[in-house]
């Protein structure tokens, strides 16, 4: 919460010498080392331009830390910007910080500068001169700097350790000429332990110390002691504790000795207060008047009563101490937080914020709006009932008990009609009809519903006596003349199944269908096919066989199948042996070319083609070989043993 | 007396459960655990009912009830309504209301004698609430929230409001139902009160996550154990604002 400054995380700032050296074995480290006169000359000057570049990079680099670490003193609490005015002097700071920023432009230049010319150098050694002119430029530029790097690195040192004061935190504040006391009332209230000594000047900067009070954390600031004189007189020292009293929203503690130990007189001390009252303007302040065990307000004489009583206006609370015999320190203590506490809300009340939080604050009172009363209803034995005791040996059983009895969770089943509120308590259990639509069988129940039951059977004696339902069993149907029906029945019944299924048959297309390849045809149907379309094909057919070849003489004399003058077994046989030809596929080598001769010339130019891969064995492009056994880099001895092995 | 408990390690208790001056409605669940923490506070005083609502356990988000009466939707089975009617005492009167919005539990909040209501409810049954429960109903909003039901709990003692209602809202809505009102939270900083909190007269029951603190303001509001709401606003206010503003 609030702004907080952290100056600790500033880093080192190193000496211009030491600068220097950082930088130029940084650049030896990081850029390439070898370069050779015979190199083309572009390689050579990319060599030294990296250098340069590389050496501006880091000085940059360095510089620009530093010059983000430091606070920039228009951007901080005003309070910490006056501090670091007073400790370190604004202008000193600032042109400081300005030289380094002047500085790392230079730098830049340089580096660009020569950048350029290098693009010019035209051997090895113009261009190695002018990198070493260029560093050695930069190397002076920093060097100029030493005493700016110095007094930062004090300026670092000193800020580190500046006590970490939240400017924005309930802060007490603790002020007076020295020796009243400040420090031994902060060691009262805090773990601070700071030092106290018996003369002026022994706090000779500010202190914070932390403590608890109403579940808050509050800061409390020790000062050093001020001396009533002009602003410009005053020193560094006194200044801070100006600093502080100007800047921080906290309750000022004013401390005031009237025993005059201190050195200093109850007139001066009034006179202090007087003159830094301006400081003290919209804060709550109280007059704390130290050491009462030596002297207390009442003991003062009437010319130094008339003149504290002077300073002691409307808004400022009086509270005697001793930090001697603690007397008073802790009421002291609790008046300024409550009078801080009280201005901080009050401040924070006018606020946009402060409504989330109020309204969770706020205890909404009714207003009476009629004559009502509306009185609670707790039943009697509600507030006096015992309370349940888990290890009472007596205690009530409970749901979960008897679930524990009855099996656990999931096996036991809860009795739900046990509660039910009856007069007659042997009712729960009673069985009750389901309901539906908010009625039950039992909403069609008749009262005299046992009387029309009798009525009913007697009715049906009586016709039973009288015959009436004896005519009905004389209609029969004659035993043959069903069966016959019965039989043509299942016989139609059957023809309709065989329908179905043959329709089916036909519809279905999820049946298997049996490949083109392995229906029977012949070339009777194929013709009469064709035939049926109006196509001759008796010609054309048999053209076609006749090109097979030598087998014409002995295939079928005719496509109609009438094969005159073979016998049955030989036409079978030859019949199979037209089935095998027809599946054989051709033979592609004879594909694309003209006769047999050619063909072989082909196969010549291809075996002729192959042989140096045969001669190979076969290795072709993909194969894995090694070209040179022993790779002459490897082998001169110029690296180790075991370094690294090719392959 | 404040208890903390959950239901099947769900810190919504409100949800599986009503609870009234007269009875105590509980969700039938996997283990008898969440009804025994009821039974040892009330039984004895008031019954403490098994139930399911349309078959569900969200009993606490579907019927709205006070000592005179209970509503439930119209999703609620005859055999339900008949265990109701079983075992609840006879003073108590049970309707089944035909609502559009039927969780009636999200949408009227209500003690003894007054009854906020989400302002889109049917008028008749806006009369059917003002006749079985005998209250007097208001059409209102809690920090702007029309689920009124989910967002406060009172009993006739005092009530908790959603953390976000304004402090004229606050004020407006004591008036209304006659009892001290305060904004907070329950379950370590939830704004479901209705969901996290079942109160009645003399006992409360909060989501097991419910912190201490929530708890004594709890126990302030509903005066429970002799605290009085007073206690509430009092040491603390500075140092809460000068911390969080």
């Amino acid at each position: 919460m609030g702004s907080y400054y952290n100056f600790k995380k500033v880093q080192v700032v190193p000496k211009a010498m030491d600068f220097i050296d950082i930088v130029l074995s940084k650049i030896q480290r990081k850029t390439p080392t070898v370069v050779h006169p015979n190199y083309q000359i572009s390689r050579i000057r990319q060599f030294y331009m990296k250098k340069v570049k590389f050496g501006q990079d880091c000085f940059d680099e360095k510089l620009d830390q530093i010059l983000g670490d430091f606070p920039k003193l228009d951007e901080i609490h005003p309070f910490y910007a006056d501090l670091m005015n007073v400790l370190y002097d604004r202008d000193h700071y600032k042109l400081a910080l300005g030289q380094i920023s002047t500085c790392k432009h230079l730098i830049d230049s340089v580096a660009k500068d020569y950048a350029r010319l290098l693009k010019f150098g035209d051997s090895l050694f113009r261009c190695k001169q002018l990198k070493k002119a260029a560093l050695g430029r930069m190397c002076t530029i920093m060097k100029r700097q030493k005493d700016s790097l110095a007094y930062l690195e004090q300026v670092r040192q000193h800020l580190a350790r500046l006590p970490s004061i939240d400017p924005n935190t309930r802060t007490l504040l603790v002020c007076g000429y020295p020796n009243v006391g400040k420090s031994s009332f902060m060691n009262k209230l805090t773990r601070a332990e700071v030092e106290v000594q018996p003369y002026a000047f022994t706090t000779k900067s500010l202190f914070v110390g932390h403590m608890d009070y109403k579940n808050l954390r509050w800061q409390v600031i020790d000062t050093p002691g001020i001396l009533d004189h002009p602003l410009e007189q005053r020193n560094t020292i006194e200044m801070q504790s100006i600093t502080a009293l100007a800047h921080l929203r906290a309750a000022v503690l004013f401390f005031i000795d009237l025993s005059e130990q201190c050195g200093y007189t109850v007139a001066a001390q009034c006179n202090l207060f007087d003159s830094i009252k301006p400081l003290f303007a919209n804060k709550p302040t109280l007059l704390v008047v130290n050491k009462i065990d030596a002297m207390r307000i009442d003991g003062l004489n009437e010319t130094e009563r008339a003149k504290f009583d002077g300073i002691i206006a409307d808004d400022v609370t009086v509270c005697e101490m001793s930090t001697y015999t603690d007397e008073g320190v802790m009421e002291c203590k609790k008046s300024a937080c409550d009078k801080l506490l009280a201005s901080r809300v009050e401040m924070k009340l006018k606020t946009n914020k402060i409504n989330d939080v109020l309204q969770k604050l706020h205890l909404a009172e009714p207003v009476a709006r009629d004559e009502k009363d509306r009185p609670v209803s707790i039943p009697e034995n509600a507030l006096n009932r015992p309370k349940y005791d888990r290890n009472d040996p007596n205690r009530r059983k409970l749901e979960v008990d008897l679930e524990v009895d009855g099996g656990g969770a999931g096996v036991f089943n809860v009795d739900l009609k046990k509660l039910y509120q009856f007069k007659n308590s042997e009712w729960k259990y009673d069985k009750i009809p389901e309901i539906m639509d908010g009625k039950n069988v039992a909403d069609f129940f008749d009262e005299d519903i046992e009387a029309r039951l009798d009525e009913l059977e007697r009715e049906e004696e009586r016709l039973e006596r009288e015959g009436f339902y004896d005519e009905e069993e004389q209609v029969e149907m004659d035993d043959s003349d069903e069966e016959v029906l019965m039989a043509a029945a299942k016989e139609v019944e059957k023809k309709r199944q065989l329908l179905i299924r043959e329709s089916f048959m036909k519809k279905s297309k999820h049946r298997v269908i049996l490949p083109q390849k392995f229906k029977k045809r012949t070339a009777s149907e194929m013709a009469s096919h064709f035939a049926e379309r109006g196509v001759d094909i008796e010609d054309r057919a048999r053209s076609l066989v006749r090109k097979r070849g030598r087998s014409a003489s002995h295939g079928p004399a005719d496509m109609n199948g009438s094969n005159a003058g073979i016998s049955l077994a030989r036409e079978q046989s030859l019949a199979a042996k037209r089935h095998k030809t027809t599946s054989k596929s051709r033979d592609r080598s004879t594909m694309g070319v003209k006769d047999e001769k050619q063909k072989a010339v082909s196969q010549k130019v291809l075996q002729f083609a192959q042989r140096p891969m045969n001669m190979m064995a076969k290795a072709s492009e993909s194969d894995r070989k090694i070209l040179t056994k022993m790779p002459k880099h490897l082998f001169a001895g110029k690296r180790g043993n075991g370094s690294a092995s090719h392959r | 007396m404040a208890v903390r408990t959950a239901f099947e390690n769900s810190n919504d208790i409100g949800v599986f459960s009503r609870l009234t001056n007269s009875y105590c409605l509980v969700a039938i669940g996997g283990s008898e655990n969440f009804y025994s923490v009821f039974e040892s506070e009330l039984a004895d005083v008031i019954p403490v009912i098994h139930t399911s609502i349309a078959g569900t356990r969200i009993i606490g988000r579907l019927t709205v009830g006070n000592k005179r009466g209970l509503l439930v939707p119209n999703t609620t089975s005859d055999q339900e309504l008949q265990h109701l009617r079983n075992s609840l005492p006879d003073a108590v009167r049970i309707q089944r209301i035909e609502e559009r919005l039927s969780a009636l539990g999200n949408v009227i909040a209500c003690n003894d004698y007054v009854a906020l209501v989400h302002p889109d409810i049917d008028r008749d049954t806006e009369e059917i609430i003002a006749d079985v429960l005998g209250v007097e109903v208001f059409r209102q909003t809690v920090a702007e929230n029309t689920l009124v039901g989910s967002f406060c709990t009172f009993s006739n003692q005092g009530g908790l409001v959603h953390p976000k209602t304004s402090i004229q809202d606050q004020d407006e809505l004591s008036s209304l139902l006659q009892i001290p009102l305060v904004a907070g939270t329950v379950n370590r900083g939830s704004d479901m009160i209705g969901g996290g909190l079942v109160v009645n007269d003399w006992c409360a029951f909060a989501g097991l996550d419910t912190t201490s603190t929530e708890i004594s303001v709890i126990e302030s509001i509903f005066k429970l154990q002799n605290a009085q709401p007073t206690s509430l606003v009092g040491g603390m206010r500075d140092q809460l604002i000068d911390s969080f503003v």
